[in-house]
């Protein structure tokens, strides 16, 4: 208890841009909300519920496919930053100018699917963006595609901040990375604390992605004027997937920072870097690069070791996750004597559920031969909606719950307990239904569904309607906090 | 049973029991603490998890599942590509019982080709990327018409690329 109190008293004194921090989680509350409206206007057409032109069915395809990603990236970066602020200084004008190039990103990306009709997905798979059969122009392609270039050098730029600042204070990567304890004789002790070695883990692997994403983004700009540039399509879907893979990881990978730091509240016990612990995230470094061939496992033409390399890893990727994070939350819950539930609590502790629950259907779609029947299937949003909206959008959730948490014992009301069960039955029942969708080979990403297949998508609009409702309590509670605590 | 409605079972059985373990330890938490899973739970369920993961790779993936088996000669081929947004096929009929590889082209951007029963039920699948043919072999056992769909957002018409085929015996 006396390292539990140690800690939160440094908080309470030392509290990194909170305000800047609480801006960015308000932006991204708000920001999430009109995404889920995209989704579900989409639910809702395929249900044949409304008529939605096909056009801008794409568009909120793709608004909706980047945006959502750029939300998980922009809360687990606010959760990265805000909680290794507590261990190491780091420079506030990095932070403004992160916030200031994600949103010259995000308003390139909305000008080109609003006003230039872009629609090649959230994936823009080389050389879709080149080629829309005129219903958009080299200028929006460039936009969009800018826009990722904005994000993730704004992305970058973070990542460089707290690099460089772990690495100068706990002993450089090693140190940071917990390898001492890892594969040496270092001490429990003395090794750096959780959010030290995910943090310095998660920056290794999103800094190459980063850099790897921008070599196809710009590319595939040079080719939209200059087509005789062409890119290997194989190659380019390589590096395409190996960014995107390696960057929506790297957000739940951040955002699982604000269970270290703030679970123990309420357990009472801090979470350790033990020896599993820095091992496994060990592990993560190298499973993270080395997955994402499971992207690719119907291009036949890929090298075998390649693509039995992304089945494996792809199961390994999973024993990180149960055997330590989960393992260690259990562990924790296990121990905890009396342990008060409030929706931070309980937002934090649904996310790891929904993370190490989302797994499974991920990697049983990463076995080559389910992959056969089961890729660009419903299936597939099936999964990472599980470990989105019930994993990594919940613990961003919990987070924002604590920081505007009531000072002293007030309770969670119960108009907070209804959306929180509104929140996760409906999220239940709108993963369930994409994934009933999948095993019904329902493929993903059409804008117009048979009739045979309008009951699950008429029931996975309903459940939206109840997780929208539930994530709109959260955004106005978190907004409300916010002005009480403008106040006092 | 088909490969789906396992996978789907299989999955939601997996799912529900790491929620229950969850649930569980979830009440624990608001009683008194209790004792918990020790340090050699953990390592038993690393080790475990590892010896699966060995037995599954093993036997998922021997043979090597996109491997083709018909020999080049006698193989019945049937050449496919996909252009935004229609499929071409250079026959439009197939045999019974015998090995058919697809050799899958793309004519401009990335497609999936991808071929449904009558019950609409996913056989198999390949990418159709440019400048590469993917080739992907399957034996049908069942007369009747097969159908194509695009399993790779190529387009605002990706919806609307979808075509057919016949297998028959003695074709």
């Amino acid at each position: 208890m006396a390292t539990v109190t140690a800690a939160m008293s440094h908080q309470s004194e030392f509290e990194p841009q909170a305000g800047a921090v609480k801006f960015t989680m308000l932006l991204a509350g708000l920001v999430l909300l009109l995404m889920m409206l995209a989704g579900i206007t989409m639910r809702a057409a395929q249900a044949d519920l409304i008529s939605v032109d096909p056009t801008l069915f794409y568009q909120l395809l793709t608004v909706h496919g980047a945006g959502m990603v750029g939300l998980a990236g922009l809360t687990g970066g606010a959760i990265y930053w805000y909680f290794c602020g507590r261990y190491v200084p780091l420079l506030p004008g990095v932070y403004w100018t992160f916030l200031a190039l994600f949103l010259l990103g995000v308003a390139l990306i909305l000008g080109a699917i609003f006003i230039g009709d872009f629609a090649a997905a959230w994936t823009f798979l080389f050389p879709l963006p080149a080629m829309s059969q005129g219903v958009w122009g080299p200028n929006a392609a460039a936009a969009f595609l800018l826009g990722y270039v904005s994000i993730g050098v704004a992305f970058l730029l973070l990542h460089l901040e707290v690099g460089r600042k772990l690495i100068a204070g706990y002993g450089g990567i090693s140190g940071a990375l917990g390898w001492p304890l890892a594969f040496g004789r270092g001490a429990s002790e003395d090794a750096p604390p959780p959010t030290v070695i995910a943090a310095m883990a998660t920056t290794i692997f999103n800094a190459i992605g980063i850099v790897v994403g921008a070599a196809v983004l710009l590319s595939s700009i040079v080719n939209l004027y200059v087509p005789a540039f062409a890119v290997d399509a194989l190659l380019a879907k390589n590096m395409i997937f190996f960014f995107g893979h390696v960057f929506i990881n790297a957000s739940i990978y951040m955002a699982v920072i604000a269970v270290y730091e703030i679970v123990p509240e309420y357990t009472g016990t801090p979470w350790k870097s033990s020896r599993a612990f820095a091992l496994a995230w060990t592990a993560v470094l190298l499973f993270v690069l080395a997955v994402y061939p499971h992207h690719l496992l119907q291009d036949m033409v890929m090298p075998p070791w390649m693509l039995v390399m992304g089945q494996v890893v792809s199961y390994l990727s999973g024993i990180p996750l149960l055997a330590v994070t989960a393992f260690s939350l259990i562990v924790y819950l296990r121990k905890a004597d009396a342990m008060r539930w409030d929706l931070t609590a309980a937002l934090l502790v649904l996310g790891v559920v929904g993370w190490s629950v989302g797994s499974i259907p991920a990697i049983i779609d990463g076995v080559i031969s389910v992959n056969e029947v089961m890729h660009n299937t419903q299936w597939v949003p099936g999964h990472f909606h599980t470990y989105l909206l019930l994993g990594e959008i919940a613990m961003s959730f919990g987070f924002m719950m604590w920081l505007v948490r009531p000072t002293g014992e007030a309770a969670t009301s119960g108009l907070s307990w209804v959306a929180y069960y509104a929140y996760l039955g409906g999220g239940t029942g709108f993963v369930l239904m994409f994934l009933i969708g999948g095993a019904v080979s329902v493929p993903r990403r059409w804008a117009v569904h048979l009739p045979q297949w309008f009951l699950q998508d008429r029931l996975a609009t309903l459940f939206a309607l109840f997780a929208i409702a539930g994530a709109t309590v959260f955004v106005l509670r978190f907004a409300a906090g916010l002005g009480r605590r403008a106040e006092r | 049973m088909t490969l789906q409605s396992i996978v789907l079972a299989t999955s939601l059985v997996l799912m529900m029991l790491i929620a229950a373990i969850f649930i569980s330890a979830i009440r624990a938490a608001s009683r008194p603490a209790s004792a918990p899973p020790s340090e050699k739970s953990r390592s038993a369920l690393i080790w475990g998890l590892l010896a699966i993961g060995v037995l599954v790779s093993v036997v998922s993936l021997n043979p090597y599942p996109h491997s083709i088996t018909a020999d080049g000669k006698l193989a019945e081929t049937v050449n496919v590509t996909g252009y935004q947004w229609y499929w071409e096929l250079d026959r439009d009929s197939v045999p019974l019982d015998v090995p058919v590889v697809f050799n899958a082209h793309a004519g401009d951007v990335t497609h999936g080709f991808g071929v449904t029963n009558a019950e609409g039920r996913m056989l198999f699948q390949t990418q159709a990327i440019p400048g590469y043919i993917n080739k992907v072999e399957y034996v049908f056992t069942e007369p009747g018409t097969y159908q194509i769909v695009c399993l790779e957002y190529c387009g605002l018409a990706h919806h609307d690329m979808r075509s057919e085929f016949t297998v028959a015996s003695g074709t």
